[in-house]
């Protein structure tokens, strides 16, 4: 790769860069790739290391980031178990109670459930074929 | 977040998880401040590993948080880093630590006769 190319490949990585880490860094990481370019460093090899080091970057630039990314994953994760259990005892025993299997996208079709607004049924069941990977 | 508040006690090896790239770089400035390019060129010397420039921003950064390097006036544009008196300690703590491993490591092998 000639030098303008690699010039322009490391500039649009080091872009991935967070600003506050582009405003401390970016001329001097820019520099740094310049001389280890001419050192005879492959310019890919630069550009994955740049790559890694900005998602690295991302995940930990912030304090508190990690921890507000873990209590939003288990909020997440809670609901998605809340729906989830929520779902089971209302579609659990008429799919137990079902003497054939079931074919194609019938299973999928939501039945009426006592007591259920059938709008709020029909939601249900798209929620549940998400959460167990099947599309209806 | 600096290594005093981390871990009051003296003593304790800090170091033991931040990853062997800031060891090396902590090495590497032990004799002196060294801007980026340097201390690449230097642990390449010093350990046959080529730092990644990414790899190396992420491990200064890290130490400067913990307060185990910091960052000297700029130079054009290189910012050259030195290491801290708390830096210092914990690579020494460090250092000893790998010793004993290492002595602990060569005796068993003696007394395995491998």
């Amino acid at each position: 790769m000639d030098g303008p190319r690699a010039t322009r490949l490391v500039e649009a990585v080091l872009r991935c860069y967070p600003a506050r880490w582009r405003r401390r860094h970016g001329d001097e990481a820019a520099e740094l790739a310049a001389l280890l370019i001419r050192d005879g460093t492959p310019v890919s090899s630069i550009a994955w290391s740049y790559l890694a080091g900005a998602a690295r970057e991302w995940l930990t630039s912030r304090p508190g980031r990690r921890l507000s990314t873990v209590a939003c994953a288990l909020l997440v994760a809670a609901c998605s178990l809340g729906i989830a259990a929520g779902l089971l005892p209302a579609t659990a025993p008429a799919r137990a109670a079902s003497t054939s299997p079931a074919h194609g996208r019938v299973h999928c079709r939501p039945g009426p459930v006592p007591g259920v607004i059938p709008a709020l049924d029909y939601s249900r069941v798209i929620i549940w074929g998400a959460w167990h990977g099947r599309s209806c | 977040m600096s290594v005093s508040r981390r871990d009051g006690r003296t003593g304790q090896d800090v170091l033991r998880r931040v990853g062997e790239a800031s060891v090396l770089i902590l090495i590497s400035l032990a004799d002196g401040p060294k801007h980026g390019y340097a201390l690449i060129q230097d642990i390449k010397e010093l350990a046959g590993l080529e730092l990644g420039p990414g790899t190396l921003y992420g491990a200064l950064d890290r130490l400067e948080r913990f307060g185990l390097i910091e960052p000297l006036p700029a130079e054009d544009r290189r910012h050259p880093y030195r290491i801290t008196a708390p830096g210092a300690a914990a690579l020494r703590v460090h250092l000893d630590s790998l010793e004993r491993l290492s002595a602990a490591g060569r005796l068993r092998l003696q007394l395995g006769g491998i």
